[in-house]
């Protein structure tokens, strides 16, 4: 045979395989979707901007220099003001998110799973709403309830008004209040991930070392723990990059980070700017590498083995009422105070105004943020209509719910054949590359990712700014890594044999996959498809550069909060919780799969 | 048959990625930008709000060079009011007109501005938006829409003159009109018009709340230790920092002078170390004379000041009961959006120019602009609009029916007077909203509001401007 017979064949048996055609053609569309907006951003580093610091420095208008970088890195008071403060705040509050999210999400878990606590159902549903819910809102609320006139110089907040209380300026601005919002936002990621893998352990180890006498404690740091390692590196993994990469939370809060100072430098140094979501970027890219890192270094551990479907549940005696009835009331606080608070707001006379609470008096309470349909400007109306009649808000909605539904089913499609080809492939370095790339854009945080859309996607070769293909694109090459992973972890379960058997009957492999691998894990596979959809309904930070405030929900709930309307945000907050939990419900109704069941299977 | 499968399937899916299934929220398309694009401004360019120079009349542009929009402005400035509604009848009749400003008002001139032109024609329809962008977003919207053949946006209403000039006029996304009766009104021709067409001037003023005893009888009181003024991001809204600098400026850095030597012995010792700390750096800026006296009242300013997202929830903050001794610097006009209850009342606050005895500035006082975009896609029916709300009581009304605007159009302001009397809309009962007017807030001794100048701000935006930055803001 002839060596062009060989290569030849090598090519047609290389494409008779079609997870070799997904990887190949999924590694060159996410390879242009992941790396041209990073190399659109560095261009911006150099570029000049008219009306900038950069076009000051080099008495230019146009044109590329290095003057961006010459000043945010040598001018010692530039880089203290505008880089290194920003970047430390931004690194002790994403690694206090992690704390916080894991600590809370991983003991609620314990709880749930591997105690007899009470009311476990209740509990397990009500703990995810602080992450359907927009993190920001939660800062809202965090504000009404902690603000007050003697600390923060403002109006009395809930808990000053009703008891007094003057909470300290620590506890209402700042770092510690936005790490506890956000951990609080992402202590859902925790208890799914190490929640799976309590539901999923094999009590056999446990139950050894309990016949060996070993002390409890002992057991749950040198077994329990262990076992989980590899759920609480994913969280980290999620929530760091995620809260790097938040601007709402500690923009309210006040809190000066990589995030908020890239919007404050944009008008007047946003070449600058552009450096910070570089050095974003970066972090997103070096936290990726070091979970590579931990994958090829650390130990494994099987955690379903068929052997045992036993799990061994601590029993708490008396403390399961009582555990449980602080954890009602603490949720209560993250989940269902947040609710009841917007649907009162959207009833106060003024927003903040809680003169019903003093009087009882219920002229103090209105409807007209629902009921107004007339352009009014008078009564903080704004020239706004009420919810009920306002056009802008169900606009709104209605694009928010085309591009979640468009990403969920595209990352969700893409996520889940990434998944199955790369489970095929295992062993190719072109297959962990396309794993790797898929995954990237997740780890760097969503609003480094919006600029980069936003600079690659508004120029005048290719304009998409403030359309709804912009929006669907940036949200599916973020969502994809919710699918991805999630198809992965269910994939590699699932033995090579089944799919063997289905070829040697000549089953094509449409069919293979619609009849006998996407049924079989069917529940994975939807979470891949419900995760992308309820992030996309409330996702700020992502699309807040890319399309003005009446395009989508969120920026429009934004636009409501940033001009203290707090009642329009608050319904806006309740048509989305409203929408993610009737999503979920019908979902649940139809497949049997629940967000609270979980990503990664 | 599978391997063709597999292909088509993962392009299809890719392919989709890319082409998306929604469209652009308006008629923009995102081709090569026409030949418009970084055009010079037309006549009207430079940078004095709202005023006339009939001396400094520039030549008109040579018809060649003009854009297609600039072309339809030169015409469109020889036109009065009504031959321009019929133009934007014509051209808009069904459309969807698209507007961004700074103002939320835009939104409700429009359909006042539907009506007029249904007097005309009344089979007369148009769809609208408005947006109101914020965090300075605005640019980055304006200068993403530029890039678009036809753009969505069809005008705009901006603030800001210092980055209008730098980002906006200069790179040739946005164009002036000068209404021709706009231009009658105020004595002059659209062609000697030589700055920007400014819809009002606004006023941002120093306000407490009262039902505390705490009182603020001069400008510095608001920067003595212990003070934290509510106040707007100044690099949320860039304006803000406008004002900034222009107390740097040699009148008002002098008023400042003023108000500190108003001041008792006690009082001065709280500022005095500070304002010689600023003798060098003054002069290294090269300010004028009373240069330390502003570097210091801005020092204490920006390291002081609780950043708030926007006015209206400060305005949400003072009005109620519970903020004893709070004060803050905000649009005057947020006080027609308070609605009485037990705990908030407009008789909480107070504004601290109207007291007797107050020495000192009063507030800021700044300019929003309209422009037409080049690439707009309703040229005539913006230009229509334009003259509609700088030319008539009804088309400023949005603004004009409550009190801190005041329009740049001289009959329009009287008229909107003897409409609304703003000058006693509050009454007796709420005397914080009888608006003492344009002339009383500007006046020295009087309102002293600092006016915000476009080239003034833009000379010192990267000498006093660098040197704001550099200040440790509050972080409370």
């Amino acid at each position: 045979m002839s060596p062009s017979s060989i290569a030849r064949n090598r090519v047609r048996t290389f494409f008779s395989k079609p997870y070799n055609v997904i990887l190949l053609v999924l590694g060159i569309v996410l390879t242009f979707t992941t790396v041209a907006p990073i190399i659109a951003i560095v261009q911006d580093t150099i570029k000049i901007h008219p009306g900038t610091v950069d076009s000051n420095l080099t008495g230019q208008s146009s044109g590329y220099s290095l003057a961006n970088y010459i000043d945010l890195f040598t001018n010692r008071f530039v880089a203290r003001r505008f880089l290194w403060t920003p970047l430390w705040n931004t690194l002790l509050l994403s690694v206090g998110t992690c704390v916080v999210s894991i600590l809370f999400g991983g003991i609620v878990a314990f709880l749930v799973t591997r105690t007899n606590l009470a009311w476990r159902q209740y509990i397990s549903s009500i703990f995810i709403f602080p992450y359907i819910m927009p993190q920001w809102t939660l800062a809202v609320v965090w504000q009404n309830l902690f603000n007050s006139n003697t600390i923060t110089g403002t109006s009395n907040g809930l808990l000053a008004s009703l008891f007094g209380v003057n909470m300290p300026l620590w506890w209402c601005k700042g770092l510690f209040p936005s790490l506890m919002v956000l951990g609080l936002h992402y202590a859902p990621f925790a208890y799914i991930l190490i929640g799976g893998i309590f539901r999923n352990m094999d009590a056999n180890l446990e139950e050894a070392a309990t016949i060996l006498d070993t002390p409890k404690w002992k057991i749950m740091f040198r077994i329990t723990l262990p076992m989980i390692k590899p759920a609480i590196l994913s969280t980290v993994l999620l929530v760091f990059g995620s809260a790097m990469g938040s601007y709402p939370v500690p923009h309210y809060l006040g809190l000066d980070t990589l995030s908020t100072q890239y919007i404050a430098m944009n008008s007047s140094r946003a070449g600058e700017a552009s450096i910070l979501a570089i050095i974003m970027m970066i972090f997103g890219v070096a936290i990726m590498l070091l979970n590579q890192f931990s994958l090829k270094s650390r130990k494994n551990y099987t955690t379903v083995t068929g052997k045992s479907g036993q799990i061994s549940k601590l029993n708490l005696g008396a403390g399961k009422y009582i555990i449980a009835l602080i954890l009602v009331i603490l949720t209560f606080f993250t989940s269902i105070f947040p609710i009841v608070s917007f649907a009162f707001e959207t009833f106060l006379p003024n927003p903040g105004d809680y003169s019903f609470l003093y009087t009882g008096d219920p002229s103090n309470l209105t409807t007209k943020w629902w009921a107004t349909s007339e352009n009014v400007t008078e009564n903080g109306m704004y020239g706004q209509k009420g919810i009920l009649y306002n056009q802008t808000i169900w606009r709104a909605f209605g694009g928010t719910l085309l591009t979640s539904v468009a990403c969920a089913l595209l990352a969700g499609t893409i996520g889940t054949l990434i998944g199955y080809a790369v489970a095929r492939q295992r062993r190719s370095r072109w297959a962990a590359y396309v794993n790797s790339v898929a995954f990237l854009p997740y780890l760097m945080p969503s609003i480094a990712v919006g600029v980069a859309f936003f600079i690659l996607f508004s120029n005048k070769y290719l304009n998409l700014y403030n359309s709804y293909t912009l929006l669907i694109i940036a949200g599916t090459v973020k969502y994809i890594p919710f699918a991805s992973r999630s198809s992965l972890n269910s994939m590699l379960q699932l033995s090579g044999e089944i799919e063997e058997a289905a070829i040697i009957q000549d089953i094509p492999w449409i069919k293979r996959m619609l009849r006998i691998i996407i049924p079989i894990q069917k529940s994975s596979i939807i979470s891949g498809y419900l995760l992308p959809f309820m992030t996309c309904l409330r996702e700020l930070s992502l699309f807040m550069l890319l399309c003005v405030q009446g395009f989508i929900l969120s920026t429009t709930l934004d636009y409501f909060d940033e001009m203290g309307l707090y009642a329009f945000s608050s319904g806006i907050n309740l048509i989305l919780i409203l929408t993610i939990l009737i999503a979920n419900t019908i979902v649940n109704k139809v497949t049997g799969a629940s967000l609270d069941k979980g990503i990664g299977g | 048959m599978k391997k063709i499968l597999a292909l088509l399937l993962a392009l299809v899916l890719s392919l989709s990625l890319l082409a998306g299934c929604g469209g652009t929220a308006a008629q923009g398309s995102s081709s090569t930008p026409g030949e418009t694009q970084g055009q010079s401004a037309p006549a009207g360019g430079s940078a004095a709000a709202g005023s006339t120079d009939t001396a400094a009349a520039a030549p008109a542009a040579e018809t060649k060079n003009l854009s297609k929009t600039q072309q339809i402005i030169a015409e469109a400035q020889t036109m009065s009011l009504e031959e321009l509604a019929k133009k934007a009848i014509e051209e808009s009749n069904g459309a969807t007109f698209y507007g961004v400003g700074n103002s939320s008002r835009g939104k409700s001139a429009l359909p006042l501005f539907i009506e007029y032109l249904q007097t005309i024609d009344p089979g007369y329809t148009m769809e609208y938006e408005w947006q109101q962008p914020k965090n300075n977003k605005i640019f980055d919207q304006l200068t993403a829409d530029s890039m678009k053949d036809v753009g969505t946006f069809a005008m705009t209403l901006i603030q800001d003159g210092n980055q209008i000039e730098s980002k906006m006029v200069q790179t040739g996304i946005l164009d002036t009109f000068i209404p021709k009766d706009w231009a009658e009104a105020n004595g002059t021709t659209p062609e000697a018009v030589n700055s920007y067409l400014a819809l009002q001037t606004l006023n941002k003023v120093f306000m407490y709340n009262c039902t505390g005893t705490k009182t603020y009888d001069n400008c510095w009181d608001f920067v003595a230790p212990g003070e934290h003024g509510l106040y707007m991001d100044i690099d949320s809204e860039i304006v803000g920092k406008n004002f900034l600098y222009m107390l740097t400026r040699d009148d008002y850095a002098a008023w400042l002078k003023s108000a500190f030597d108003a001041l008792s012995d006690d009082e001065k010792a709280n500022f005095q170390p500070t304002i010689s700390a600023m003798e060098r750096d003054a002069s290294d800026l090269g300010l004028g004379p009373n240069g330390a006296y502003a570097l210091a009242w801005i020092k204490l300013w920006v390291e002081s000041y609780s950043a708030q997202t926007d006015d209206g929830p400060i305005c949400n903050v003072l009005v109620d009961r519970s903020a004893t001794d709070q004060f803050g610097l905000l649009v005057y006009s947020k006080l027609r959006s308070v609605e009485e209850s037990a705990s908030v009342s407009v008789n909480n606050i107070k504004v601290a120019a109207y007291e007797d005895g107050y020495t000192g500035i009063g507030g800021y006082g700044y300019c929003h602009y309209l422009f037409l975009t080049d690439n707009s896609p309703l040229p005539w029916t913006a230009c229509a609009f334009i003259a509609y709300m700088t030319c008539t009581v009804d088309g400023f009304s949005a603004w004009g029916k409550d009190m801190g605007g005041y329009s740049s159009n001289p009959v329009v302001a009287q008229g909107t007077e003897d409409t609304y009397h703003h000058s006693v809309g509050g009454g007796d009962e709420f005397p914080a909203k009888n608006d003492r007017g344009y002339a009383w807030w500007t006046a020295e001794g009087q309102g002293e509001l600092v006016l915000e100048d476009p080239a003034y701000c833009a000379s010192v935006a990267f000498t006093v401007g660098s040197w704001i930055e550099m200040l440790d803001k509050f972080a409370g």
